[in-house]
């Protein structure tokens, strides 16, 4: 294992058919995992959405943005069933079974059109940084490859995210009233997608699978959204929150992380019914698996 | 309109400037190809100068490219950016359609390199852009309508295609 960390620490870059120690092999895998089973929650939350997006244009990218994060689960799972630990299909029907762990974000209701550009602007700003922390220097290859691609289509929803945006922030009182409560409801879940503090041994940071600790992104992020929230004219869920003018920074209040916990343990505020719903969508399709399966190869 | 800004030398012709819109397109990027710019990709079709007015026809991968708006946005900042002209029109052409042979070489080469990503030319085996060996289609679509999943099985690597 020695070797091996040194070999990482040199920049060393791991192949799929490379020898690497089983533990690393696991985590590495777990972190894949969970990255694809939460682009596929997010892409059937996006899709939740397709049929109530106000106007043709935002419904054209709600709808690309569906497919995009679709496309990246499948391009992930592809990925970590290489890792020769569980095939994709183990994958799926163990998320679907309420087994695996995706992001805490996708545990909770989007309630309205404000809560759906809360989470386009809020959440995929957050998801961004974290996936920018572990693509820098990761030391998985075909992980890293895949996380270049994923990095800058999530950087063009960011722009769409941040486009609405600005169209709540120049409506009309009730618009903006609107957005504001989806504010309130969202930053908390948004800056919690960073995690709690890394602990000193995390072994993802050791392996170079993430180069920063959670707390820095996490930080970077409220140094960002906050007076970016602000010089629209919205406010902060926060009543603990203060400008620190000796180092020119904001610092948020303590943070309760017993909602991520929940969340996390498939125990949040609407995992049952996305679980439940992502599960019935499986078994509805499988007629499209199975009839794929029967078609000769080089017909379709 | 008659006006010509200060800036403009008047030995600058409309071919002048047509070339310096064709040059600053050179640098928009596309949004979801940092690096790789929407004439290496084949999207500008036309350019035309009336005045100071420039005539941008483009061309997109499919129609229903979420990303319209946004290139759209970004030609039209660019193109106010040259000396000599304020104002763009960008149209979306419906005719000709995109085809995958307008990506030039050398975006087909940052494709490769830069994102793993292959290019679809004719109906033959699409090679791998790590190890050059004909790859398997997985799915018909990938991340969006221009792109479908491919796997090297010799490299053992998931791969997009870029296709029309």
């Amino acid at each position: 294992m020695e070797d091996f960390e040194d070999f990482l620490d040199n920049r060393g870059i791991v192949e799929v058919d490379d020898e690497m120690p089983d533990e690393y092999r696991q985590a590495v895998f777990q972190f894949i995992e969970l990255h694809a089973n939460s682009e596929l929650m997010g892409g059937l939350t996006e899709r939740d959405w397709i049929p109530r997006t106000p106007g043709l244009r935002a419904k054209m990218s709600v709808l690309a943005k569906t497919q995009d994060e679709i496309g990246h689960a499948h391009l992930l799972y592809m990925v970590a069933a290489d890792m020769g630990i569980k095939t994709r299909t183990e994958m799926l029907e163990d998320l679907f079974a309420g087994k695996s762990k995706f992001h805490n974000v996708f545990h909770y209701r989007v309630h309205s059109w404000g809560d759906q550009v809360a989470v386009a602007f809020l959440v995929d700003a957050a998801a961004l940084a974290s996936q920018q922390a572990v693509f820098k220097n990761c030391s998985y290859g075909p992980y890293k490859r895949i996380l270049k691609r994923i990095i800058s289509e999530e950087g063009f929803h960011m722009r769409l995210g941040e486009d609405r945006m600005l169209r709540f922030s120049q409506g009309t009182p009730l618009q903006r009233e609107m957005f504001q409560e989806s504010l309130d409801r969202w930053f908390w879940p948004a800056l919690q997608l960073f995690g709690p503090d890394t602990k000193p041994n995390d072994k993802l940071l050791r392996w170079h699978i993430k180069s920063e600790r959670n707390e820095v992104l996490r930080d970077g992020w409220v140094q960002k959204f906050v007076p970016m929230l602000h010089s629209y004219g919205f406010t902060v869920p926060d009543p603990d929150l203060r400008y620190d003018e000796d180092t020119k920074r904001w610092i948020i209040g303590e943070i309760d992380w017993e909602p991520l916990k929940r969340a996390i343990a498939n125990g949040g505020p609407d995992s049952e019914r996305r679980i439940r719903e992502a599960r019935e969508n499986w078994e509805n399709s499988s007629w499209v698996r199975d009839a794929l399966d029967r078609v000769p190869a080089g017909v379709v | 309109m008659t006006t010509v800004g200060p800036l403009q030398p008047e030995t600058v012709t409309v071919d002048d400037l047509i070339a310096a819109v064709w040059n600053v397109l050179g640098t928009v990027d596309d949004p979801e190809y940092p690096g790789i710019s929407i004439v290496e990709l084949g999207l500008v079709f036309s350019v035309e100068v009336d005045g100071t007015t420039a005539h941008v026809g483009l061309i997109p991968t499919f129609s229903g490219c979420p990303a319209l708006a946004m290139i759209a946005e970004d030609v039209s900042g660019a193109v106010r950016s040259v000396p000599g002209l304020d104002r763009a029109e960008v149209r979306w052409l419906t005719a000709p359609t995109w085809s995958i042979e307008r990506v030039t070489p050398k975006a087909r080469a940052v494709l490769a390199d830069r994102f793993t990503v292959a290019v679809r030319i004719g109906s033959g085996p699409v090679p791998c852009p790590r190890c050059g060996k004909p790859t398997e289609e997985r799915s018909l679509f990938g991340p969006s309508r221009c792109r479908a999943v491919h796997r090297c099985e010799h490299c053992i690597e998931t791969i997009e295609v870029l296709r029309s």
